[in-house]
């Protein structure tokens, strides 16, 4: 079976909530749209205190390319342009504030009917900018920038990645197993703004029904793969290596090697932005953890408070840690007073006994970090030159090729918090860059 | 034998005539004088003189005959060394003293959440912007500590850094460390700072910690020289040009963060050379200073604060600060 070199096994932990069918989030009263929640420039708010605004409108705007809007995810009225925790940087970041009036109204003309497969480029890459598409797995990147590559990179493969290798996560496999046709679909329509006549879905082999239901329906240019089951297979670098056998050179992005990877739930909302001019306003998110008292899979709408969430899915149990994502690259929260984003994969529930949170010690350079690291880096090295805060050597030791997947941070020994250190590295080298532009 | 002593000997004279010829053919000119300069130098290579190291200002300031002297932890003493070294006068910048500008211990603070990362605040600044619920307060990780290359910070058991005065050259190291910059460069001669940078609003601050400043501005309105300024959202800062230490916002601020780095000396009057006029007691911003009209006048030390009113105001030049 394809895979790539390095990586770990961790328990997997599906069983928690692979299992349940996706549930519906029921409607409530109030919700909390972050208007940053995708990687780049920012927007800016055009509604204020007051608007009435209906499901599926437009509330901000993209300032630059690299940007997308947000939408109202029902009708009713902008109670204000508030502040609220970001679940990314845990700092208080704008929020636009809405009160649902329960009609739950789409916007004037959505859902509408229309055929993707006769539409230009343009205007799908404009569906998809519009509809406020990014990255579904969790690094919200535009996704209208990854299907726009520059004409000097040839692309000729196209990967919808679901091998959704975090632990815990059951999101992607929940959806392909109920909404086979929307990822196709959409797959279709990326490999349509692409100019490519195939395409690969990769999914790792710890889910044979999705893989098997995928296969009956996929048309004949779309192959299914099933991938060997290790962490991070669903990074994007590993993901292209373990297909093509390409590997992306040390400061490079895939479209480098000819390759574009999308989530699939990416590719399914792709679908419903050209098909149906639905924008992004809910996501499928497992709700999962032994510090939760009923795991669920569920269809919630951007901008549901996680303690709604939380409630929902019966209240917490011995829970010790809040991560939004999986448990390997999640952002560990503060507070259940913060919103789904259009990149919330999981909202994990860990008890004390499932978190490990001992003082860490010294190195005691055993080597299973250079084993594990996936990209072929030193994570020994790094994290000893963290601690010294030396960025410069560090960058002369690969620093800014790490994609922070965690899996030495997972086989230290000595519990090192590695990613944190090479972290630090990072926030210091873009400090020390920043301070000689402006000087 | 003897052929071993012959050629052990031989070879130790050939090689000390090599040393002996390179080393005048080769010698390097250096300039005795920086050698000299570089023995006074602190030698701590922090950099804060904008050269690399010591011996890189001590030949900067050598061979350039305009060059001041950049060092910031440079003595008095040392200076005027330096000087006579190179035969020319001078002129050291004024003296300056890190102040540490936040007193949120832990006690009086709340926290977000438990921090469990490596033990720097840039790398816990990382994680959601610091634990502490003052989104501008000292995480007390020690980074400051770890930097100063002159050990002259110090992480008390409040959790906060501690200046150590006498250590301390200004050289402003910490300051770049510093995720939140706390930290502040101040002339070292007694003056005044306040202990909070927040930016919150008093309501919004409250919750967070008991000994940030609520920006009340009573300070400002007292201070009889208008170098307080303090708004709605931003705390209380001392214009330090116009700071004359008279210590009389310390007596007012209701929380108690406003601190001096060295608490100027009390008065005295000189009974020989005062007129008994009486000025001094009507300037007295706290009742320090009684007497009888035309009798020599007494300071009451247990209230003197050292602010220094009166020595302005004496006609007689009777009054002095007993220094300490």
């Amino acid at each position: 079976m394809k895979t790539f070199k390095g990586g770990i096994h961790p328990p997997e932990e599906k069983k928690l909530v692979k299992d349940n069918p996706i549930v519906d989030f029921p409607l409530i009263s109030r919700f909390y749209v972050l208007v940053q929640q995708h990687l780049g420039a920012p927007a800016k708010p055009i509604v204020s205190a007051g608007d009435e605004v209906r499901k599926g409108q437009v509330l901000s705007e993209p300032l630059g390319f690299v940007s997308v809007p947000v939408h109202a995810p029902t009708s009713g009225k902008v109670k204000e342009i508030g502040r609220m925790v970001h679940p990314v940087t845990g700092l208080l970041a704008p929020c636009i504030v809405i009160d649902a009036d329960g009609k739950d109204e789409w916007a004037d003309g959505l859902p509408l009917e229309r055929d993707p497969f006769s539409m230009s480029r343009e205007e799908l890459l404009n569906a998809i900018k519009s509809a406020g598409i990014v990255g579904m797995g969790g690094a919200t990147f535009p996704t209208h920038v990854k299907l726009s590559p520059p004409k000097d990179k040839p692309i000729d493969t196209f990967i919808v990645n679901g091998a959704e290798c975090e632990p815990y996560l059951s999101s992607d496999h929940r959806l392909m197993l109920e909404q086979p046709d929307r990822i196709l679909q959409g797959t279709r329509v990326a490999m349509r703004i692409l100019g490519l006549d195939r395409a690969t879905i990769a999914v790792e082999a710890n889910k044979p029904d999705a893989i098997r239901l995928l296969r009956e329906k996929a048309p004949a240019d779309i192959q299914i793969e099933a991938l060997k089951v290790k962490y991070p297979q669903g990074a994007e670098k590993q993901l292209i290596n373990a297909l093509t056998k390409r590997e992306v050179p040390s400061g490079g992005l895939p479209m480098d090697v000819g390759a574009v990877v999308q989530n699939a739930g990416t590719c399914a909302a792709v679908w419903d932005a050209c098909a149906r001019g639905i924008p992004l306003i809910e996501r499928i998110t497992s709700v999962t953890g032994r510090g939760v008292v009923q795991p669920k899979n569920i269809r919630v709408r951007v901008g549901t408070l996680v303690r709604e969430v939380i409630e929902f899915c019966g209240g917490l149990n011995e829970a010790a840690k809040i991560i939004f994502g999986g448990p390997m690259m999640g952002i560990a929260q503060f507070t259940q007073e913060i919103p789904i984003m259009k990149g919330t994969s999981g909202v994990l529930v860990l008890r004390e006994e499932d978190t490990n949170i001992t003082l860490y010690s010294a190195c005691i350079s055993c080597g299973r970090c250079v084993e594990a690291c996936p990209m072929g880096l030193i994570p020994s090295v790094l994290s000893k030159l963290g601690e010294k805060g030396m960025w410069e050597k560090a960058v002369e030791n690969n620093l800014l090729d790490c994609v922070e997947c965690g899996s030495c941070t997972y086989v230290c020994p000595a519990n090192r918090p590695i990613v944190h250190f090479v972290k630090h590295l990072k926030a210091l080298s873009r400090a020390a860059s920043a301070k000689s532009k402006g000087a | 034998m003897i052929s071993s002593i012959l050629l052990l000997g031989g070879i130790g004279f050939l090689a000390a005539l090599i040393l002996g010829v390179s080393a005048v053919t080769f010698a390097v000119k250096m300039d005795p004088r920086e050698q000299a300069v570089l023995e006074h130098l602190p030698g701590a290579n922090c950099g804060a003189c904008g050269y690399a190291g010591c011996a890189a200002f001590a030949h900067e300031i050598t061979t350039n005959a305009e060059a001041e002297m950049a060092c910031p932890a440079v003595n008095e003493e040392a200076l005027q060394a330096i000087s006579e070294v190179l035969g020319r006068t001078l002129g050291g910048s004024a003296p300056l003293i890190a102040c540490v500008r936040c007193k949120g211990v832990p006690e009086q603070t709340v926290n977000r959440y438990e921090y469990v990362g490596p033990k720097d605040c840039r790398a816990a600044q990382l994680v959601a912007g610091g634990s502490k619920g003052c989104r501008y307060g000292c995480l007390g990780l020690g980074t400051c500590e770890a930097v100063c290359p002159f050990a002259a910070i110090m992480m008390g058991e409040d959790g906060l850094p501690h200046v150590i005065e006498s250590l301390c050259t200004g050289c402003g190291k910490c300051i770049d460390a510093c995720p939140r910059s706390i930290i502040q460069l101040i002339p070292r001669s007694g003056n005044y700072y306040v202990g909070c940078i927040s930016k919150d609003i008093a309501k919004d601050m409250k919750p967070l910690c008991k000994v940030g400043c609520i920006k009340c501005g009573i300070c400002a309105d007292i201070c009889p020289f208008e170098a307080i300024t303090v708004s709605k959202d931003a705390s209380a800062v001392i214009e330090q040009s116009k700071c004359n230490r008279c210590g009389l916002c310390v007596s007012v601020c209701p929380t108690g963060i406003i601190a001096a780095v060295r608490m100027p000396g009390k008065v005295r009057i000189s009974p020989e050379k005062c007129k008994g006029c009486s000025i001094c007691e009507q300037v007295c911003p706290v009742e320090a200073i009684s007497g009888k009209v035309k009798e020599p006048y007494l300071v009451n030390e247990g209230k003197c604060i050292g602010c220094g009113l009166c020595i302005e105001k004496c006609p007689a030049d009777a009054i002095e600060r007993i220094i300490s």
